[in-house]
């Protein structure tokens, strides 16, 4: 029996979460036991392939021609899974969706009139059905690999979509926002990073994005309680998972 | 005649890019390296945000170095604010890069640019290569594991901050990974030998080879910008020098130094670091490079190879020494007031000189900032060894003259994220 076919795309990324994949070590030895890796640009010079059974795709879609080649690559592939903020948020450069990208192109190119993006940068699922969504920036690496696996055994993939605050107790690691009066962004955001920041004695800053049914409002509004002003809070929220988080806010509100 | 020769999609290299090059009647009517990794306009809305987001973002430029981007920005910001950091401090940020570079150098010989000297389309494809392939892997694990421990993870690390690290590891956590970083340490510098075994076209070629230089230390976080032509100037007085240009063909800015009327190339990264550096590499290593037949200065930016197998036995090197003298700090991080100012810093990423640039405001909030990465400055160059290459070469079958540019490339280490943030400074 063939192998399933895996196809690797990058989109506008940092590559993090593609080299998270080969970060996997020796399990990517025992993943290519049971994949045929058929499309990976960073790592093999193959040729395009005309089906996949899953698609990897890393990177948000700011560029017409991504927002074509997505589609196209949808249309192509029977399992479509998106890793990382840039793919299931927008990414860090979605804050220029709050912006004017005029003034950012000015600023940076002298000739900006040869450089052609879109206003905003926008998660995969906005252009085409994504059947899976690793969060995380970058993505958790053996998240990856567990979805594969199930993949091949046909389990459906599944991962706690609580937030870090569980996972800060069961390591013993005291409230950074109750003992500390820090402003971490645990509550409102999924688990999945193994509480890294608050280990480093950090508050979360939450590059794994927002939990289904978060309270943002009522976190901010502990924030300003604490003296942080409204536009401060908000900084808080614009960062890998900026579209998520205001989404999520938006949604609340109705 | 007319040939069109083009990669549409360079493979085995970070980041999306490509080439045309255009041959009429024998001659080269138009070379372009074609960088088309969309811009994600870092410099634009770092503007507006506070100090302590700078580290964070700026680690996102790349997945690969996040690391440089994290040191360089941290240092430029100490420098504003008047930040002295401890010792210990210093030399857990100097283990941490050497983490990155055994990562990002041990990702690239072994997984990205070995195969090409073995014929293959990917470090998996060959049973001959697998074995060497895994070793690689293994080095690049243990990178990995560096960052691990200081940062928590080697992608975007959480530990990094202006004044210090939020939290350090205890000596024996360190102490603890020593047998196996001798064990990969004995590994590299294997890898060193290996490295100078396969072939090379080391016709010498008309290069300025850029780097840091410091007095007591193999470059990775501070020191004067120096070059094979004699420049020496600090990275501020370095990007005064420089004029960035933008063209039709690139999302990137390319870069040139200064010479009168003219602009020329130059090449960063670890061969221009060894050039220039090499009296500082312990006697343990250049004596196996001197074993192995490997004359400094290298002479080609094509054999670049060896002086990033060489940077992987210094970092594990490095790496055994400082977590010998490890001291943990009384404090993790110092504390210090924002204020304003403006700086430039410049460290050594893996693929060559980082300079970044900020102006911050009283409380220490970014009002502008300035990015210029190694592989931007690097294009101008590749662009000229290109066309040595094909010039000399004009005749030979299109396939050839292809796969040959994308080699040319590759031994590059070009890291095309990156490049598509350089800045108007």
């Amino acid at each position: 029996m063939r192998r399933p076919r895996i196809g690797v795309f990058k989109f506008t990324s940092c590559d993090g979460c593609q080299l998270s994949i080969l970060n996997l070590e020796e399990q990517l030895l025992g993943l290519l036991e049971f994949f045929e890796i058929a499309y990976f640009r960073e790592a093999a010079d193959l040729p395009p392939k005309r089906q996949y059974d899953v698609g990897i795709v890393e990177g948000s879609i700011s560029t017409e021609w991504q927002r074509k080649e997505i589609m196209e690559i949808r249309d192509r592939t029977r399992f479509l899974i998106t890793i990382g903020a840039c793919a299931t948020a927008g990414g860090l450069q979605a804050l220029r969706n709050w912006a004017n990208v005029s003034e950012y192109k000015r600023k940076v190119y002298p000739s900006p009139d040869l450089i052609s993006v879109f206003a905003i940068s926008t998660p995969v699922s906005e252009h085409a059905y994504v059947d899976y969504e690793l969060w995380g920036c970058p993505i958790e690496k053996n998240a990856l690999s567990e979805t594969l696996v199930s993949l091949i055994i046909g389990k459906k993939p599944g991962f706690p979509v609580y937030s870090l605050c569980m996972d800060c107790k069961i390591k013993g690691i005291p409230c950074l926002l109750v003992s500390r009066a820090e402003p971490c962004l645990g509550p409102v955001t999924k688990t999945g990073c193994g509480v890294l920041c608050p280990s480093f004695g950090r508050p979360c800053y939450g590059c794994f994005g927002p939990r289904d049914g978060a309270n943002i409002d009522s976190l901010l509004e502990r924030f300003r309680n604490l003296g942080m002003s409204q536009k401060e809070t908000v900084l808080l929220l614009d960062k890998m998972n900026t579209y998520a988080y205001r989404k999520a806010r938006i949604e609340e509100a109705h | 005649m007319k040939k069109l020769i083009r990669s549409d999609y360079l493979a085995r290299v970070e980041g999306e890019g490509g080439f045309t090059v255009r041959i009429e009647n024998g001659r080269i009517t138009g070379l372009n390296v074609r960088i088309f990794e969309a811009p994600r306009f870092f410099e634009s809305f770092l503007e507006g945000r506070p100090f302590d987001d700078v580290p964070d973002f700026t680690a996102r430029i790349c997945g690969i170095c996040p690391v440089a981007y994290q040191m360089t920005s941290v240092h430029a910001i100490e420098r504003i604010f008047g930040i002295e950091t401890s010792l210990p401090v210093r030399q857990l940020r100097r283990l941490m890069y050497c983490g990155e570079w055994i990562e990002s150098h041990a990702l690239h010989v072994y997984l990205l640019h070995g195969p090409d000297f073995y014929g293959l389309e990917s470090a998996f494809a060959g049973k001959r290569y697998l074995d060497i392939a895994k070793k690689g892997m293994r080095l690049k694990q243990l990178g990995n594991d560096i960052l691990t421990v200081l940062g928590g993870r080697p992608v975007h690390p959480v530990s990094v901050r202006v004044g210090g690290f939020y939290r350090v590891p205890e000596r024996k956590t360190l102490a603890d990974r020593l047998s196996e970083i001798e064990r990969c340490y004995e590994e590299s510098l294997e890898g060193i030998k290996w490295a100078a075994s396969l072939p090379f076209d080391d016709r010498p070629r008309d290069t300025e080879f850029v780097s840091l230089g410091h007095p007591a230390e193999y470059p990775f976080n501070e020191g004067d910008i120096i070059s094979s032509r004699g420049l020496r100037m600090s990275a501020e007085d370095f990007l005064g020098v420089l004029q960035e240009y933008q063209t039709e063909h690139s999302t990137a800015l390319y870069s040139g130094i200064k010479r009168g009327s003219a602009l020329s190339p130059y090449v960063l990264g670890p061969a221009s670091r060894l050039n220039l550096n090499h009296e500082k590499l312990p006697l343990e290593i250049t004596g196996v490079m001197k074993d192995a037949g490997v004359t400094v200065p290298i002479r080609n930016n094509q054999m670049s190879i060896i002086a990033r197998s060489v940077e992987i036995a210094y970092s594990f090197y490095e790496a055994m020494r400082i977590i010998r003298e490890y001291e943990a700090p009384d404090r993790p991080y110092v504390e210090f007031e924002p204020r304003a100012g403006t700086a430039v810093w410049a460290t050594e990423a893996p693929r060559g000189t980082l300079i970044h640039r900020y102006e911050l405001d009283e409380r220490g909030f970014v009002r502008g900032c300035s990015i210029l990465p190694p592989t931007s400055q690097n294009l101008s160059h590749m662009e000229k060894d290109i066309y040595t290459f094909v010039e000399a070469n004009i005749d030979k079958p299109s396939d050839f003259i292809r796969k040959e540019t994308e080699k040319i490339m590759r031994a590059y280490d070009p890291c095309i994220s990156c490049s598509v943030h350089v800045v108007k400074v």
